[in-house]
């Protein structure tokens, strides 16, 4: 637990320091946003708010991949990877932290997407907005938990930044689909209840990923 | 066991088979009432979809093994059964595009298993993708053995989650109906003779491609023993 | 006898076929050293990296305390340090923090004491709350030899750990693994050439395109208790 806390708080302070990943992620969301209402040019009512909806899950995909990959190429710098895994670190507890940091970069990401999406496709702040939060957090952590394990393939390969897109992608797809029609009901001012089974698929899903994370992550991380 | 009269004996086994099986399709069958003769095509696309899927699994399989024992077979295996795989999986989405064609005027439906297949297909590239920039190397088995096993426990809930999306909220085309409701028993007949035919086929594409990969892997332990020969030589 | 707690066994690694390092054969034990010596490309890092455990051996075994390089248990992990090219340093931490991050990962007993302890052994108490971005090679490779040593290793691995530093510098990194090398400590060292190493009582193995051609036992020491290069260092 002390490695785990150890590394995160080590990640946190970095981005503090100056790593612009959440600036990075910010700004890459911004910019996908948009992009998607420019390309959807969308009224209002329900169409507005089912477009809002798959922009919102379009930048949390965008800015996940980068999070992600940020997050674990960090230790690229000067070969901490192989400190790290020459220490007694747990493989688990350092997939555990770059997980939590990848995450937390998100969150701060899809905070600032969800309000430039109120901003751009003329939603009010209300209650319809904080109802989609759930399904946003639970989205952030199925895809950290995925791009996490699939950054730490491909960061080890030249040229493997395309990896990470071309397997998380399709990957994500059950969690995409279930996010996007929580968050749009969620806009359209749909009650909890109709939510609930497409937040269940999510949680499924985190909960599959992480874990498989979890097990999988040492086969990643380990030394040619 | 004699590499050779296995293969053979598999090649025999699925011409037979698909022989059979074409008969059945193209003569023996009745024409099905509503879609006509392009209904045929029924009995290709799913068995390979079948075998798609079942690959799919194999390698998932073949990689906790390696992962597991650490043996370069069972990557060998799990790099056949994916490329092997993929071909069928191409065959399922190009057979159901023809399908889609005459009967909805489409050449493709969004309907919850054509689009499962398709995100099989793009795990499938991406696997294959991998593999090739990881090159020949005990990293690219390890990242492949991860990737497949992930994306092997993927595929139930992109399962679920497709049905869900296409039944809660109505689908743009209509739901395509056909698997199931076969009223003819020759038409029972004629689909598990394909299934057969396919999977033989599979069975037999896949051991050419293993028996082949094997033989790289061989290949690359007696270049190394050479290298070092030719070191000490030097010596 | 003493137990080695560093051994290679017909020790080879072959990259695709190309052989890096063909039929290696040698241990170290409690407090001695030996000092791999050898062009480059004769495969020194690569033997160094194979008894890290951060590469799997093509043939052969890899050993640290018995146990195989590549699968140590956490325990065994704790008792090992490693000085390599990279400087495992984070640029944008100061000394202290780095410091204090590995002393927490090895486990080590008040973790900013011991930093404090070790940016004085290594001349770095000043720069101590600096961030390493700003640091000269030589300033990090003390930080490096800092951090390989701070949790008290009992197997210290040095890939050409004279390289980057002046003379003040080496003198002060020969009297640390003197230090550690009698409280118990294996070490394992490569470089281009000899000097130093035979001056501490090193062994000195020749690598000769991915083979060991010579071994040399170490010259007896003068005095057991100081170490000769010891004595030009006040």
């Amino acid at each position: 637990m002390n490695s785990f806390v150890a590394v995160l708080r080590k990640d946190l302070m970095l981005e503090v320091r100056g790593g612009q990943s959440t600036v990075a992620l910010g700004a890459l969301s911004l910019l996908v946003l948009v992009v998607l209402v420019f390309a959807f040019n969308p009224g209002g009512g329900e169409q507005g708010a089912e477009a809002a909806a798959g922009a919102l899950w379009v930048a949390l995909v965008f800015s996940g991949m980068l999070g992600a990959t940020r997050a674990v190429s960090a230790e690229n710098e000067n070969g901490c990877i192989r400190a790290l895994l020459m220490s007694p670190l747990d493989r688990a507890a350092l997939y555990a932290a770059k997980l939590a940091a990848a995450f937390i970069f998100m969150t701060v990401a899809e905070a600032a997407s969800i309000i430039l999406m109120v901003l751009f496709f003329n939603l009010e702040f209300d209650a319809r907005v904080m109802r989609l939060v759930p399904a946003v957090l639970l989205g952030a952590l199925g895809f950290a938990a995925l791009a996490t394990l699939l950054a730490g393939i491909s960061s080890r390969l030249r040229g493997g930044d395309l990896v990470l897109p071309l397997l998380a992608v399709p990957m994500f797809v059950p969690a995409l689909i279930a996010g996007v029609k929580a968050s749009a009901s969620a806009l359209g001012g749909a009650p909890f209840g109709e939510l609930a089974v497409w937040l269940k698929v999510l949680v499924a899903f985190d909960v599959m990923f992480v874990a498989a994370g979890y097990l999988l992550f040492e086969h990643v991380a380990g030394e040619e | 066991m004699n590499d050779r009269a296995v293969r053979l004996g598999l090649g025999l086994v699925t011409l037979a088979l698909m022989l059979v099986a074409l008969y059945m399709v193209f003569v023996y069958v009745p024409t099905e009432a509503d879609q006509g003769i392009v209904q045929r095509i029924f009995y290709f696309h799913v068995p390979c979809a079948w075998v798609a899927f079942a690959s799919f699994a194999l390698v998932a399989i073949a990689g906790i093994f390696y992962l597991w024992l650490g043996q370069q077979v069972w990557d060998d295996l799990g790099y056949a059964a994916a490329e092997t795989g993929m071909v069928f999986c191409t065959l399922v989405l190009v057979t159901g595009s023809i399908w889609a064609k005459p009967i909805w005027g489409a050449w493709w439906t969004w309907d919850s298993r054509l689009t499962t297949t398709l995100i099989l297909w793009l795990l499938y590239g991406g696997y294959l993708m991998l593999r090739a920039m990881a090159g020949d190397s005990e990293q690219g088995a390890r990242f492949g053995a991860v990737v497949g096993i992930v994306a092997a426990i993927d595929v139930p809930i992109v399962i679920v989650s497709v049905r869900l999306w296409r039944t809660i909220h109505p689908a743009v085309l209509v739901t395509r109906q056909g698997g199931h409701g076969l009223e003819d028993p020759r038409m029972v007949a004629t689909l598990l003779v394909s299934l057969a035919a396919f999977t033989a086929l599979f069975i037999w594409i896949l051991c050419l491609r293993f028996v082949t990969l094997r033989m790289h892997t061989r290949l690359g332990a007696l270049a190394r023993t050479l290298a070092l020969a030719e070191a000490a030589a030097h010596d | 006898m003493t137990a080695a707690l560093i051994e290679a066994r017909s020790l080879g690694k072959s990259f695709g076929p190309t052989p890096v390092l063909r039929d290696v054969n040698l241990s170290v034990g409690a407090g001695r050293g030996a000092a791999v010596i050898g062009a480059n490309g004769a495969g020194k890092s690569t033997l160094i990296r194979l008894l890290a455990g951060l590469s799997a051996p093509t043939l052969g075994a890899a050993l640290l305390f018995g146990e195989p390089a590549r699968s140590l248990r956490p325990a065994s992990r704790r008792r090992v340090g490693l000085l390599s090219h990279q400087s495992f340093v984070y640029p944008n931490l100061t000394a202290r923090e780095n410091l204090e991050f590995y002393a927490t990962l090895y486990g080590v007993e008040d973790a900013r004491a011991v930093a404090t302890e070790w940016l004085e052994r290594v001349a770095l108490g000043a720069a101590a709350e600096a961030r390493v971005r700003g640091f000269s090679r030589g300033m990090e490779q003390r930080l490096a030899l800092a951090r390989a040593m701070l949790a008290r290793p009992d197997v210290l691995l040095l890939d050409e750990p004279f390289a980057a530093l002046d003379a003040d510098g080496a003198a002060l990194a020969a009297a640390l693994v003197g230090e550690t090398m009698a409280r118990g400590c294996a070490v394992l060292a490569s470089a281009h050439s000899a000097g130093a190493f035979e001056e501490m009582g090193f062994a000195v193995l020749i690598l000769s395109r991915g083979r060991l051609v010579r071994v040399e036992p170490p010259v007896a020491r003068q005095s057991a208790a100081r170490p000769p290069l010891a004595r030009q260092v006040s």
